[in-house]
């Protein structure tokens, strides 16, 4: 969380000799990370980002604690002052309380109210409305800026009502209902969702939105006299939901999220009580009214100066260990081996474990003063990952061959399912998209690799070749989560059949053995079944080679008719020889011999036909076809002897035979 | 007159006419085999030789091949050192072979994983779609949590999500090893629902978890520390400074040393546009927190991890100084064709 602090405020609480750029410099590294200062007018104003889940350190005296414990460690000299938990508080007794408040339970954690009277409401002093200024917010009123003040002071939001507006004899606290409306400061009519929690006055008015923004209802104007002053701590998850949901990101509603210390409601109230006084002329008009219902209880964390030291990997002495924990605010406890540290209430929330308390150590021993050490440790040797290495060497290859590689994004549009012929019934859906662009997980690569051809067109020379691997993510029956596949996809302008001895090429150069490729009968919805073969190797389908439908390049927007290739790596890897085993090669130079075929057989199927003729026949090239007579060229081979030209012929014949039967 | 020497006589007069006629090294060649060759006229002739006799006609034959050697020998240096008859103009553009390219981010990914692997890490793969325990309360966040709006989760339903981080691996990681010492570096797609100048919707990360008996913070200093100058440059410093995630207690922001001015902050007494103050957030990083390891079913008692999650986009843009990360996922060739 950000917050805006001058240095004059900070050296409220911090006394040091360090200048403004050495508390930037100094905290950041060890603390509330200081995003940049300048100076205004002979002050320094500081961007400060406040930890999550350090609440306690988004005000000015917050940053001191932090700023006195972190320059002490850089031996320059820093104190922290006028700390409000050292402050010794009264209020006054046996007033009458001209108010009555309901709470309904788990609400609250500690609500803090009193009345004052004989207001007069004017500008703040100058002095005060800069201070404001500077840190980016409006000066309204003396009382208003009082609140306001205070909040980046000590980091706990309070709030005033025009007391003579409200009807409160029964003022109740509750969780707000469906539909109700409440009107904040900002003159914003707010429809609630239910849940959030609202102060209604007895008339039934909502007059508050509770730690979040008052309702205009009782705002504090030029004529008001007396005050309601609360400071109230709420339950952080309510405040969180209802600042999310209005989208009313207040700065009070940013600290009341994170659960900031109740402990701190009586100094507070104190603290704007004297300042209203002071400002405003105002007096105390009613008894305090404090509903506190289960009071902080101080815990302790023990801490083993052995498991310290090895936990951050250095010694630290343990003087320094407990002088770091002290500056703090921890009560310390130490033995010779152990210590005990009792967690001030402002650390309640984030300290419970040793580790949190190594982490105080450490952090403001300086993480930059700790060596850098390698780990010696040895993790057992694991077989290869045979997938990855794959797929970086199909990139290689894909990449040496002229084609580019692409990412895409995973998240695609209905209308991209929907031009590709595919159904969006087949991919998960996002329920909370960015936008419709961004809705669905694909299941396949093509339709978006059909995309960048599109946005290619006419902006290369030379044929556009595309390729991405990528996981697709396909649905499972009775799996919530999907099968996340490793998937290639090639698209590439140009002959069908250089794509085909591509894809064959790169199988080859893989080890994946006894590939084929046969008309598809049900390939994906977006190739064309007239124009695509399924690839298997030994049987298993790896995926498919072909043209997409016109309609869909006609939906796209694609002129050429692109070669699209979609390989499951799964299988692809499945069936990858990793091992070769050497076969002796032949001393016997093979023979080559032309041979033409007859045939109404596919040309894949006639190639099967004269390999499986004889062990003799070592390769078949595919020379060309007229009309149904095909042309190749057969080289025979023998590893045991010169094959004669007599059992050549023999073989030829024997082929030819096949063929006429 | 011996017919030998006559035959001796008759081959050098041959010899000596052919080799005038030769025009080109391949005849220079053929000739070679005509005379000097395993069938060639000079072992002819010493096949004709009776065995154990006439020394002195071996010998003129042996001075005859040594003859026909030097010649040949000659013949082929003067062919070899003629000047060629067309010069070739060495500047001629070469025939281009078809160059595609590898996209930044597989060339960044490979770099990242070769680093760690120098460092004995294993890589894996683990979900990009996962359930609610390993993505967020197995890392120790609750239900209604802030830290999980901070994530702004992309949701399949109640359940699933699409991981907006990596660290969801450390969790499959420990239930796989089932026991110290885990060193991975997991790399995969992450998703969060922002877009602008420094984010996509689906970007990279990779997380590294070190778990072992006595694992500190130096140790991820030095492996911080140990990436940054292996990928940066040796010049390049690192810093931690405290921050806060739910899954690692204490936790860190890591800060790299700007490359541009050099970790000072200024370029010429300006500030530098590129760094906040001399330095580069790196990511987040921490050790383990003791409910996670537990989680992964491993004992906090007996071990302890360091584990950290960066941008693979991140690191991209840091050290190539790309203005917006959008341009990463262009798929404009012209662009794609320049890395």
């Amino acid at each position: 969380m950000d917050i805006i602090l001058t240095d004059r405020s900070l050296r409220k609480f911090l006394e040091t000799s360090a200048s403004a750029q050495e508390i930037a410099q100094k905290v950041s590294l060890c603390g509330p990370t200081f995003d940049g200062f300048h100076e205004v007018d002979g002050d320094f104003i500081y961007k400060i980002e406040a930890i999550t889940n350090r609440v306690d350190s988004a005000s000015a005296q917050g940053v001191a604690r932090e700023a006195a414990a972190i320059l002490t460690q850089f031996k320059i000299p820093a104190q922290l002052i006028n700390d409000p938990y050292q402050d010794k508080i009264k209020f006054p007794l046996g007033l009458p309380q001209p108010f009555h408040f309901n709470f309904d339970q788990n609400l609250v954690v500690r609500f803090v109210a009193i009345s004052l009277e004989n207001i007069s409401i004017k500008p703040s002093p100058l002095a005060t409305q800069k201070f404001l200024e500077n840190c980016g917010q409006k000066p309204l009123n003396n009382c208003i800026d009082i609140t306001n003040e205070l909040t980046i002071l000590y980091g706990l939001p309070s709030h005033i009502f025009d007391l003579d507006k409200l009807a409160t004899q029964n003022l109740t606290i509750r969780e707000s209902r469906l539909g109700e409306v409440v009107i904040t400061l900002d003159h914003q009519v707010n429809q609630l969702s239910g849940g959030d929690l609202v102060i209604e006055d007895t008339s039934g008015r909502l007059i508050d939105l509770c730690g979040i923004m008052g309702g205009e209802v009782a705002m504090v104007d030029d004529h008001t006299k007396s005050l309601l002053l609360i400071v109230p701590v709420y339950h952080p998850a309510k405040i969180r939901h209802s600042s999310l949901y209005l989208q009313k990101r207040t700065l009070a509603a940013q600290i009341y999220e994170k659960g900031p210390d109740p402990e701190l409601c009586l100094a507070v109230m104190s603290k704007a009580i004297q300042l209203i006084k002071e400002r405003a002329g105002g007096e105390i008009s009613s008894s305090l009214l404090d509903y506190y219902p289960s009071p902080y209880k101080p815990k302790s964390v023990s801490l083993d100066f052995n498991w310290l030291n090895h936990f951050i990997g250095i010694d630290i002495d343990n003087k320094t260990v407990i002088s770091i924990l002290e500056s703090l605010g921890f009560s310390v406890d130490a033995s010779a081996t152990q210590l005990s540290c009792l967690v001030p209430s402002w650390r309640y929330h984030d300290i419970n474990l040793k580790e949190d308390l190594a982490e105080e150590v450490a952090r403001i021993y300086g993480y930059y003063r700790l060596p850098s050490h390698i780990p010696t440790v040895t993790v057992q040797p694991e077989p290869k990952n045979l997938l990855l290495e794959t797929e970086l060497k199909i990139k290689k290859y894909l990449a040496c061959h002229g084609l580019y590689e692409v990412y895409n994004s995973s998240l695609i549009s209905q209308s991209l399912i929907d031009r590709t012929l595919q159904s969006s019934a087949q991919n998960l859906k996002l329920q909370n998209a960015l936008s419709l662009d961004y809705q669905y997980l694909r299941n396949s690569l093509i339709p978006s690799s059909l995309e960048n051809h599109k946005h290619n067109q006419g902006k290369v020379s030379g044929l556009i070749k595309t390729f991405e691997i990528a996981h697709t993510y396909q649905k499972i029956v009775n799996s919530q989560l999907p099968h996340e596949l490793p998937t290639l996809a090639i698209l590439c302008e140009g002959n069908f059949l250089d794509y085909k001895g591509l894809l064959e090429t790169l199988l080859t150069f893989l080890q994946v053995r006894k590939i084929d490729f046969e008309p598809a009968q049900k390939p994906p919805p977006y190739f064309d079944p007239a124009s695509t073969a399924t690839v298997t190797s030994d049987g298993l389908l790896l995926g498919y080679l072909g043209l997409p439908k016109k309609l869909v390049l006609r939906n796209i927007g694609l002129e050429s008719s692109p070669t699209a290739i979609e390989i499951n790596l799964e299988n692809l890897v499945s069936k990858i020889n990793s091992h070769p085993i050497y076969e002796p090669v032949s001393e016997y130079p093979n023979l080559l011999e032309d041979i033409t075929i007859k045939s109404k057989y596919l040309l894949g199927d006639i190639i099967k036909i004269i390999k499986n003729t004889s062990d003799l026949i070592k390769e078949v090239q595919y020379l060309g076809s007229y009309q149904q007579n095909h042309s190749f060229r057969v080289s025979f081979g023998s590893h045991q002897k010169n094959l004669q030209q007599s059992e050549v012929n023999t073989l030829k014949k024997s082929i030819q035979q096949v063929f006429q039967t | 007159m011996d017919t030998k020497l006559t035959a001796i006589q008759t081959i050098q007069g041959e010899f000596t006419l052919d080799l005038k006629q030769v025009t080109s090294l391949a005849q220079v060649d053929l000739l070679s085999t005509r005379y000097l060759g395993k069938h060639g006229q000079i072992n002819t002739l010493f096949k004709t030789l009776p065995i154990k006799s006439d020394p002195q006609t071996g010998r003129k034959i042996n001075d005859l091949k040594s003859v026909i050697e030097t010649k040949i020998t000659e013949k082929i240096n003067q062919f070899l050192s003629l000047p060629t008859s067309t010069t070739f103009d060495v500047t001629t553009p070469g025939t281009p072979t078809p160059l595609g390219s590898l996209h930044l981010i597989t060339q960044a990914i490979e770099e990242i994983e070769n680093t760690f692997l120098s460092q004995g890490f294993v890589r894996r793969r683990y979900p990009e779609v996962e359930t609610d325990w390993y993505y967020a309360e197995g890392l120790n966040i609750p239900p209604d949590h802030p830290a999980r709006d901070d994530q702004e989760t992309f949701f399949i339903d109640q359940d699933i999500v699409l991981t907006a981080h990596t660290s969801n691996g450390q969790l499959h990681e420990m239930e796989l090893k089932k026991a110290p010492p885990i060193k991975m570096i997991n790399i995969g797609k992450t998703y969060r629902r922002q877009i602008d100048a420094s984010h996509t919707p689906m970007f990279h990360q990779f997380e590294g978890l070190v778990v072992d008996k006595d694992i500190n913070i130096t140790h991820l200093l030095g492996i911080t520390e140990f990436f940054a100058k292996s990928y940066f440059g040796s010049d390049r410093r690192t810093r931690l400074r405290p921050h806060h995630f739910q899954f690692t207690e204490p936790s860190f922001e890591i800060d790299v040393s700007c490359g541009l001015c050099n970790g000072t902050g200024l370029i010429a007494k300006n500030a530098c546009k590129v760094c906040k103050s001399g330095w580069l957030e790196l990511g987040g990083a921490g050790m383990v927190h003791p409910q996670v390891l537990k989680n992964g079913g491993l004992n906090p008692d007996q071990c302890t991890g360091f584990a950290f999650g960066w941008g693979v986009e991140r690191v991209l843009m840091m050290k190539t100084q790309l203005p917006d990360l959008r341009l990463v996922y262009s798929d404009d060739i012209r662009f794609l064709k320049q890395f």
